[in-house]
């Protein structure tokens, strides 16, 4: 008794050791990123920061669809000595800009939709092969999991940059990316929603005599299904975010506007793509979390 | 059929050399109720098991409501077979996801078949029946509550329920009575009888004070053989005793000391 006391008490003396190990080992690698980033001279943050951050922030605070209501119907371009060249109808072209981001968020939408559901066809019956209390053969299930955790690693933004390059510029290739990385998120989530299956319950709908069609409709598809839907929506409402990035590589949607504005440092453009996807973002969320507590 | 609903003739079953379950000649007779009791291993799940054909002997006959498991029967025989054998097993045993109501249809799934058993639209037939069986243990009342929001002892009373809408003619109980307060306990035992009317009742329980309720004939099992089968008013505190002696292999727990009076051992725990 005593010896197993005793051993207790040094197995809790290492925990801690080992735990305070651990701290200052973290604590030295981010001395050393400081460090060496200083020694290196890419600590600075520029040569007037605060100047720069005023002008940003005061074009921020102008987003350009204001302009809609507020801006010049007759903007005059002149030259310096005075010879009109080009009249701009302000409020116009802010209201066609609009147009426009409204087209990219849809394009958007659809980019997040179709991959998503594309990822979540595409992980299901790999879920079903890694979901350990479906024992499936040892060799598929490995192959299975795998194929899953090396489509999570790799970025949607990587697989997007690649597939730009194979099917060309457009929705495609952020559909397929999309699909491809939140396959793996997906595949861990189904394999998961599976292994939580309550087998008691499985096994009292087999013993009234139930044929196995009949304990898959009523005991497997009620417990897995909403598990199912709301991991398809906690998935969706991510890939949403992730395709406003997508436009960047030239996959559509409004990443594109995003990184015409940024090239321009036209803040105030960039301003009301940015409230566009804060909006858009913001109502999916608000509306899939809402059906995912309905679920639960 | 008003025969006998189980026969058992030189039944062994082993798991990894070692025999679990070892019964020369068992036999139940239509409308019987009998309880099966026994230490932790003794073979009682084991016994179930076999009725149901979740298990195979290693060698005997078993006969179980006039058919032979001992031949070889198809997917379609055993199911037949599951449909006219009610279970109620320990708690948790319910569809979570599914109202009370629907945990009860599901024993209409022997009845009903094709696409109604799969949309679960039952016939409105089945459905009285449900809400039926519902009045009978008490729970019409949460006929609309999801499974996984009622407590212990009203998710058994919905497993009884279930049971009754199987309407089977054996039923095997394994301790019903697991993990629910005295009371409650008391409550499902009463109600297993009443739904058992009938039928024959064979139940696994390990608190005596309830074998007067549930049986007619108490059989004890040790160490996988049938150590005594007696009427239940037979049974004293000198079978009980002996049946759960601490086996030879390990020592003896504090508790077995008391058996096989309830209330000391719960004095003991007070103090």
């Amino acid at each position: 008794m005593t010896n197993a006391l005793g051993s207790s008490g040094a197995t809790r003396l290492s925990g801690r050791l080992r735990f305070l190990g651990l701290a200052l080992a973290y604590s030295l690698l981010v001395l050393a990123c400081l460090w060496s980033l200083g020694a290196e001279g890419d600590l600075s943050l520029g040569r007037n920061p605060l100047a720069n951050l005023a002008k940003t922030m005061a074009e921020f605070a102008h987003p350009s669809f204001l302009d809609i209501w507020f801006g010049e119907a007759r903007l005059e371009y002149r030259s310096d000595d005075g010879t009109l060249l080009r009249v701009e109808n302000r409020q116009q072209v802010e209201a066609d800009y609009l147009a426009g981001l409204a087209r990219a968020a849809w394009t958007t939408i659809r980019i997040a939709t179709l991959g998503s559901l594309l990822g979540a066809l595409m992980a299901l019956p790999l879920a079903v092969l890694t979901a350990r209390n479906l024992a499936a053969p040892r060799a598929l299930a490995w192959a299975a999991k795998a194929v899953l955790d090396v489509m999570r690693s790799i970025h949607t933004l990587v697989f997007g940059l690649v597939l730009v390059g194979i099917v060309g510029l457009g929705p495609t290739a952020g559909i397929l990316a999309i699909g491809l990385h939140s396959m793996g998120t997906y595949g861990k989530l189904f394999a998961e929603a599976i292994e939580s299956l309550d087998m008691a319950a499985i096994h009292a709908v087999q013993s009234v005599g139930a044929s196995r069609t009949q304990v898959f409709f009523n005991a497997v598809w009620p417990s897995v299904l909403p598990q199912f839907v709301s991991s398809h929506l906690y998935i969706w409402e991510f890939n949403i975010r992730d395709s406003t990035i997508l436009g960047i590589i030239g996959a559509g949607g409004l990443g594109l506007l995003i990184s015409e504005a940024t090239s321009l440092f036209q803040w105030g453009r960039l301003a009301t793509v940015l409230l566009v996807v804060i909006v858009l973002v913001g109502s999916f969320d608000a509306m899939s979390r809402r059906i995912r507590r309905a679920l639960s | 059929m008003t025969g006998r609903s189980i026969v058992l003739k030189d039944v062994c079953c082993q798991i990894g050399g070692k025999t679990i379950l070892d019964i020369p000649t068992l036999t139940v007779a239509q409308g019987e109720r009998v309880a099966v009791i026994g230490h932790n291993g003794a073979g009682k799940s084991t016994l179930f098991k076999l009725l149901t054909g979740f298990m195979r002997p290693a060698h005997g006959e078993l006969q179980v409501l006039g058919r032979s498991l001992s031949a070889s029967l198809d997917a379609k025989q055993w199911r037949l077979m599951r449909q006219e054998i009610g279970q109620v097993l320990q708690g948790l045993h319910l569809v979570g996801r599914l109202s009370a109501l629907d945990n009860v249809l599901i024993g209409a799934l022997g009845r009903v078949s094709g696409w109604r058993s799969w949309t679960r639209f039952f016939p409105a037939a089945e459905i009285q029946r449900a809400e039926a069986a519902l009045q009978q243990v008490g729970m019409l009342a949460r006929a609309t509550a999801r499974a996984d929001q009622l407590s212990g002892g009203e998710r058994q009373k919905v497993g009884v329920a279930r049971m009754l809408m199987q309407g089977p003619r054996l039923i095997l109980a394994d301790e019903p009575t697991a993990a629910l307060d005295p009371t409650a306990a008391a409550e499902i035992c009463r109600l297993l009888v009443d739904a058992a009317a009938g039928a024959t009742l064979l139940t696994v329980v390990h608190n005596p004070a309830l074998l007067p309720v549930l049986a007619d004939r108490v059989i004890g099992l040790r160490q996988g053989r049938v150590a005594f089968d007696l009427p239940t008013q037979q049974v004293g505190d000198r079978q009980l005793v002996a049946l759960y002696k601490p086996l030879a292999n390990e020592p003896p727990a504090h508790w077995q000391l008391d058996l096989p009076v309830p209330v000391q051992k719960e004095k003991r725990i007070l103090q």
